[in-house]
C-alpha cells in the first residue's frame, strides 16, 4: 500500500516504512539506543532527501525515548537534577546544530557535512566500543577499568562551579555536564540521532554517574532534545514529515519491545560488540560513499520555501 | 509568484493572437487532479480538434500536433561533485529560478519531422530551452548545466518527450493520453497546443488544470509551511504521545 508523503513530496510503501521502523526499533531495543543513527542512514540509502531523513527521524528517536524513559521513570531511574542541566544545555547545542543545518543546506554541503559526521562520530564510537567490548570479553573480569576512571575522576575534580547531583550521589563541577550537554544537542540536531551511545559512555566514563540512573536521565534528557529539535526544524527548515516520522514510530515502537526481550538472552559485552560492528558497518558505508566516485556527479534540489522538498 | 501568474496569463492569451486560417479547440479531461493519500499518478486526457475561422474554407490535414505541458516553477540548483583531496564534495553548482517541476512534451510524430529546429527552440518546445532561458547567468556551464537538469527530471519522470502521445481520431480531431506521476508538485499546469501544418506553426491554444494535494495531505502540507510552529509542537507531541501510549500498552 502506497502513501504519499507531503514534505518528503514522495510515494512510499507504509509497509516498508513500518518495517524498516520496526527492524530498527528491534535493534534499539536489544542495544538499549534510541536508533537514529540507524533509521537516518536507512531513510536516505533509501531514496528519501537527506534533510527530510534527518528532520522526521527526531520523531521516531523522541517516541523511542519517550516510552524508554517512562520506564526508567517507574523504577526511580531518572536523576532529574542532572537531566535539567543537561535538557538547557542540550537546547544551546539544537538552536546552533539547527542553524548550522540550515545554513549547509542553503550552501549545498549538508550531505557531505552529514556524511563526514556520520563517519567521524560512529567511526571513533565504534572503534572505543569494539575495542573494549573485545578486552570484556577476553578477560571477563576487568581489572582494568578502574585505573581508567581514577584518572578521569582527578581532571574533573580540578574544575570549579561544582554542584551536587543527590540522586546519581555526586559532587562535581557543572562545566563537564553542560559541555556534554551542547556537544550532544548539535551532533543530534546536526545528523539526527538521539546521541545515547554517546552520552551514555560520557556520564559513566567522564562524570561516573552510576549505571542505576544513567541510561534513565540519558533518555530523559533524548526526549526533550529531541522534541525541541523537532519544533525548531518544522520553523527553521520545514521539513519534518509528520506521516514519516508517525510511521516509523509505530513500527519503531512494536520493534523495541520484541528488541528487549531478545536482549535479555545475550550478555552485555555481546550486546556492545555486535552494536559496535553495527556501527562501523554504518559507518564504512558512510565513508565509501565519499571516497567512491559516485554514479551522477550531478545533483538538483529546490531552493527556497514553498517549493516540494 | 507574481511574475509566474503574469507569465501563466500570457501564455493563456496567446491564441487571441494569432489570426490563420485554421483555429483550434482544446480541453482537458479533468481540470482538477486531487492528490489523496493513496495518490500514485493519474491518467488525463486532452483533445480537441481543428476547427476553420469564420468564413474560410473547411480546413484539411494532413496536421501535427504538439502538446506542451508544463507544472508550476521553483526554484532550483544544480550541482557538481568533484574529487576534492580524494573526497568527492559538491564544488559547482548553477541556479535555475524559476524552473517547471514538470515539463512533457506530446507530439503526434517524432519532433524533428514535426517542424525545424528552430521553431522548436523559438517557440520554447524543447525542454533544453526551459533550462537556458530560466538560468540565472552567472556561470560559463550554464548550457551544460541546463541539460544536466533536464536529464535528473527525465530520470524521475517529471520531464520527457513523447512523440507518438498524440493520436488523431479523425483527420482534425485528436487525443493524447498524460501520465501525472505520484512525486508531482501541486499547483497550477498548463497544456499549450501548437498544430502545425508542413512545418509551418497554423495555430497555439492554451489550457489549464490544477493538481491539488487534497484532504489530509494538503492540510499538512500547508499547515507545515503555514503555520511552522504549531506544526513541530505536534509533530513533537504526537511522538511523546506514542512513545508514551507504547510504553503503557507493553509495559517494558
Amino acid at each position: 500500500m502506497q502513501i504519499y508523503l507531503p514534505i518528503a513530496a514522495l510515494s512510499v510503501n507504509l509497509f516498508f516504512l513500518v518495517g524498516i521502523g520496526a527492524a530498527v526499533g528491534f535493534l534499539s531495543g536489544l542495544f538499549g539506543v534510541g536508533g537514529g543513527f540507524l533509521l537516518t542512514p536507512l531513510l536516505i540509502f533509501s531514496g528519501v532527501p537527506p534533510s527530510v531523513a534527518v528532520a522526521s527521524v527526531t520523531g521516531q528517536v523522541a517516541a523511542a525515548s519517550t516510552s524508554g524513559a517512562l520506564s526508567y521513570w517507574r523504577r526511580g531511574g531518572i536523576d532529574f537534577h542532572l537531566a535539567l542541566y543537561l535538557i538547557l544545555s542540550s537546547l544551546i547545542g539544537v538552536l546552533g546544530g539547527v542553524a548550522t543545518f540550515s545554513a549547509l543546506r542553503a550552501a549545498g554541503q549538508l550531505d557531505l557535512v552529514i556524511s563526514v559526521g556520520y563517519l567521524l562520530v560512529l567511526g571513533a564510537v565504534g572503534i572505543i566500543m569494539m575495542n573494549e567490548a573485545v578486552r570484556a570479553m577476553l578477560k571477563r573480569r576487568a581489572g582494568v577499568l578502574p585505573e581508567k576512571l581514577a584518572s578521569q575522576h582527578n581532571w574533573m575534580h580540578g574544575l570549579p562551579l561544582r554542584i551536587r547531583f543527590k540522586r546519581s550521589k555526586l559532587y562535581i563541577s557543572v562545566l563537564p555536564v553542560l559541555a556534554i550537554g551542547v556537544v550532544i544537542g548539535f551532533l543530534g540536531s546536526l545528523l539526527g540521532i538521539g546521541g545515547g551511545f554517546i552520552v551514555v559512555p560520557a556520564l559513566v566514563y567522564l562524570l561516573r554517574v552510576p549505571g542505576s540512573v544513567v541510561v534513565g536521565t540519558t533518555l530523559l534528557q533524548m526526549v526533550a532534545m529531541m522534541a525541541a529539535t523537532i519544533i525548531l526544524q518544522s520553523v527553521q527548515s520545514q521539513s519534518v514529515d509528520i506521516l514519516l516520522a508517525f510511521c516509523l514510530m509505530v513500527g519503531g515502537t512494536i520493534g523495541a519491545q520484541f528488541g528487549a526481550s531478545a536482549g535479555q538472552y545475550l550478555r552485555g559485552e555481546q550486546l556492545r560488540f555486535l552494536l559496535a560492528a553495527l556501527v562501523l558497518a554504518v559507518a564504512a558505508r558512510f565513508g565509501l560513499s565519499l571516497v567512491l566516485p559516485p554514479t551522477d556527479p550531478f545533483s538538483m534540489t529546490v531552493i527556497g520555501p514553498g517549493g516540494p522538498l | 509568484m507574481i511574475r509566474r501568474f503574469v507569465l501563466a496569463a500570457l501564455i493563456l492569451l496567446t491564441p487571441v493572437a494569432i489570426v490563420r486560417a485554421e483555429g483550434l479547440v482544446s480541453t482537458v479531461s479533468n481540470p482538477n487532479v486531487a492528490i489523496t493519500s493513496s495518490f500514485d499518478g493519474e491518467t488525463l486526457s486532452l483533445f480537441g480538434n481543428v476547427e476553420p475561422d469564420e468564413g474560410r474554407s473547411p480546413v484539411s490535414g494532413p496536421y501535427d500536433v504538439i502538446i506542451v505541458v508544463t507544472g508550476p516553477s521553483v526554484d532550483r540548483v544544480v550541482r557538481r561533485k568533484s574529487n576534492v583531496l580524494g573526497l568527492w564534495v559538491n564544488t559547482e553548482q548553477v541556479e535555475f529560478n524559476p524552473f517547471p517541476t514538470y515539463y512533457q512534451v506530446l507530439a503526434s510524430n517524432p519532433l524533428e519531422k514535426i517542424t525545424d529546429h528552430k521553431t522548436l527552440v523559438a517557440e520554447r518546445i524543447l525542454p533544453e530551452v526551459q533550462a537556458q532561458i530560466s538560468a540565472v547567468p552567472q556561470s560559463l556551464h550554464v548550457e551544460r548545466f541546463g541539460a544536466e537538469l533536464v536529464r535528473l527530471m527525465t530520470d524521475r519522470g517529471l520531464f520527457g518527450i513523447n512523440d507518438l502521445a498524440v493520436r488523431f481520431l479523425s483527420p482534425t480531431a485528436y487525443a493524447a493520453q498524460l501520465t501525472l506521476p505520484g512525486d508531482i508538485s501541486n499547483g497550477l499546469f498548463i497544456s499549450q497546443t501548437y498544430l502545425f501544418k508542413h512545418g509551418k506553426l497554423l495555430a497555439k491554444r492554451g489550457d489549464s488544470f490544477m493538481v491539488n494535494k487534497t484532504g489530509f495531505e494538503r492540510f499538512l502540507f500547508a499547515s507545515a509551511h503555514g503555520q511552522p510552529l504549531l506544526y513541530g509542537v505536534v509533530c513533537a507531541l504526537l511522538a511523546v504521545a506514542t512513545g508514551w501510549l507504547g510504553g503503557v500498552i507493553f509495559r517494558r
